[in-house]
């Protein structure tokens, strides 16, 4: 028997165990009406593909239960999904309509406006023109940046600070009398990606070499921004820090609406470009000229001539400096071991 | 009696005086300041190496290390502009003041020359010295330079902190006031002077922890450490070694001609009896 055919008989194979499990008592799941976890609590749950590759179905249930979908039903999601045991699940679709009647329209809620937006944005794979970009295959897809796991409510009662904030959760506790509709009402609006970690979903495509080469962009963004102080107080887990949104979303739109610095509607165009720093939560009382400091300047000749040959003067400067004097001790700790010797016996 | 004699003998050994009380102070507050400067101010430098949070969270991490890494160089500053006052009060009253009282009204030549005679200025003799240096240290000749009051090597050592403390000082008023700098200066200003600020820092770092320790702690003539910095007073031994002619003068001057010691033609292993006082 090949491999394929026995990949395509996996669950075949497991109906036995499968059909013992329907059969014990279910835990109650949040949004596992459907029972899925009977099979996915299992950290084993896997399967060899077609290309090879080792496909983890295992659902962590408490990562699941603590993420912002976990009152979506897995068939919310899975909607291809309508029998147990089931075949090969195909990809899930972000913008199906799926699992809420949203509160204003009264209509299902879906997040097909975002692409609607995304498609706009630099990281939309049309151009201005209608046309197909190069390379879409580079173009991030919801999940490129949305990783349940990063994420995680934030407090914003009067410091932003990680974790529910119970005193916005005695606010809300006036009008709505649901505990659990408050606090997944909280975490839906207030789950954010870790600051710390925005910089590393950026860098998962702008630090890669190849792709920025393809696309003609002029620095390994992430890199760079580590290189600076706020990169820097980043890695020392300063949540103060301004990450890549700060500086590259305008203020008031969503990330998903991220424009190319080119468009001069961008936050980061040359004309827009000078209110970045001066905003009343970083340099109020800069002036715009503190937006022209170089972020993403690397020690590079073609990207900054003039800082790639001032740090060269430095380098120059210590080898130059130092490396004659290392000389020097070394010589003058061989001389102590020989203070009389000379040359030929010279004076 | 002189409250600092030039010749303090101690249990039958002299002493050379060469740093005043001020002067060993203001050396204090610069050693304490760099090295505190320095343990805080490496970790942002080289923030992905390993060692480099858990120096950071010695001095409190993110919140608390910039703090104390401004303070310091603040200190320094302050050191510096004191310093620097210090030398014009110094000059002038020691050395331009009996001039004019000898001479009446001194020309800008004579107080320039005034000026670029001191101690601690580079001449011509410094790099005789270091020409002979390389010559006794390449086995060319038993002869070691006959160092003046100051050596090359100290001269190094005090104008490399003073270019030091321009580029690294002045760098890192204009990254700390960013929003008054940039006010006059470009933005890009900010990435220059983060460059000089930070390299510059290195090579001070580098400069005093290979250069000078190695002359003032682990050469074998004065290992574990030079106490003259804190004492002010320097053994007999070590300045026949590093500053005979100076030596020699002033062996002179206090008429002991008859228990000059020879010049060292090649040191031994053995550090010198009772080291700096």
């Amino acid at each position: 028997m090949s491999l394929k055919i026995a990949l395509k008989n996996y669950f075949i194979l497991f109906l036995p165990a499968i059909t013992i499990m329907l059969f014990m008592p279910a835990t109650s799941f949040s949004a596992d009406i459907g029972n899925c976890l009977l099979c996915h609590k299992y950290p084993g749950i896997s399967r060899v593909d077609e290309e090879g590759k080792l496909k983890l179905f295992y659902v962590n249930e408490d990562i699941f239960n603590n993420s912002v979908h976990a009152k979506v039903k897995c068939d919310g999601c899975h909607t291809d999904i309508k029998e147990i045991p089931h075949k090969h699940a195909i990809k899930v679709d972000c913008l199906v309509e799926c699992h809420i009647i949203e509160p204003a329209s009264k209509k299902k809620f879906s997040h097909k406006d975002v692409q609607t937006f995304i498609n706009k944005s630099v990281h939309g794979v049309i151009d201005n023109k209608g046309k197909e970009k190069k390379f879409k295959e580079d173009f991030p897809t919801c999940k490129s940046c949305h990783d349940n796991p990063l994420y995680r409510p934030i407090s914003f009662f009067k410091r932003v600070r990680p974790g529910i904030s119970e005193q916005s959760l005695g606010r809300c506790r006036v009008c709505h009398k649901s505990e659990d509709f408050i606090y997944r009402s909280y975490n839906h609006v207030t789950t954010r990606l870790h600051p710390l970690n925005i910089a590393g979903v950026c860098a998962k495509c702008h630090n890669d070499l190849a792709l920025v080469t393809r696309h003609g962009l002029s620095t390994k963004a992430v890199y760079s921004y580590g290189e600076t102080f706020h990169g820097k107080a980043a890695s020392f887990l300063d949540e103060r820090i301004p990450n890549c949104l700060d500086c590259h979303v305008s203020k008031g739109e969503s990330v998903h609406q991220m424009l190319t610095h080119k468009d001069p509607n961008a936050s980061t165009s040359e004309q827009n470009k000078g209110k970045i720093c001066t905003t009343i939560d970083c340099h109020p009382s800069a002036s715009p000229k503190l937006a022209k400091y170089g972020v993403h300047s690397e020690f590079n000749l073609t990207q900054s001539p003039a800082q790639y040959f001032f740090t060269v003067f430095f380098i120059v400067l210590t080898g130059g400096t130092l490396l004659p004097l290392m000389v020097i001790i070394f010589l003058d700790i061989v001389r102590r071991f020989f203070p009389n010797a000379s040359i030929g016996g010279r004076k | 009696m002189e409250k600092h004699p030039m010749i303090k003998i101690k249990n039958g050994k002299k002493y050379f005086y060469r740093f005043t009380l001020n002067q060993r102070i203001q050396h204090i507050i610069l050693a304490v300041s760099v090295v505190i400067l320095v343990l805080t101010g490496m970790p942002l430098k080289f923030h992905d190496a390993s060692w480099a949070p858990y120096l950071y969270a010695l001095f409190g991490g993110i919140k608390t290390a910039p703090i104390i890494h401004k303070t310091f160089g603040a200190i320094l500053m302050a050191l510096f502009v004191y310093h620097v006052f210090y030398l014009i009060y110094v000059i002038r009253k020691f050395h331009i003041a009996p001039m004019k009282k000898k001479n009446g009204k001194l020309s800008k030549m004579e107080v320039a020359k005034i000026v670029l005679t001191q101690n601690l200025v580079p001449n011509l003799k410094d790099a005789f010295d270091i020409r002979d240096l390389m010559k006794y240290l390449l086995f060319f000749t038993k002869v070691r330079p006959d160092g003046d009051n100051f050596t090359w090597k100290e001269k190094f050592d005090y104008w490399a902190p003073f270019w030091g403390m321009i580029i690294i000082g002045g760098s890192g008023l204009i990254i700390w006031n960013k929003e008054l700098a940039t006010q006059i200066l470009p933005g890009e200003f900010l990435n220059f002077s983060l460059i000089a600020h930070s390299d510059e820092a290195l090579l001070a770092a580098l400069f005093l922890f290979i250069w000078h320790w190695y002359n003032v702690h682990f050469s074998i003539s004065v290992f574990p450490m030079g106490t003259v910095f804190l004492t002010g007073y320097m053994s007999e031994e070590l300045m026949a070694e590093e500053h005979y002619q100076y030596y020699v003068d002033i062996m002179k001057k206090a008429g002991l001609e008859d228990e000059i010691l020879p010049p060292q033609r090649g040191q031994s292993h053995e550090p010198p009896e009772g080291g700096n006082e």
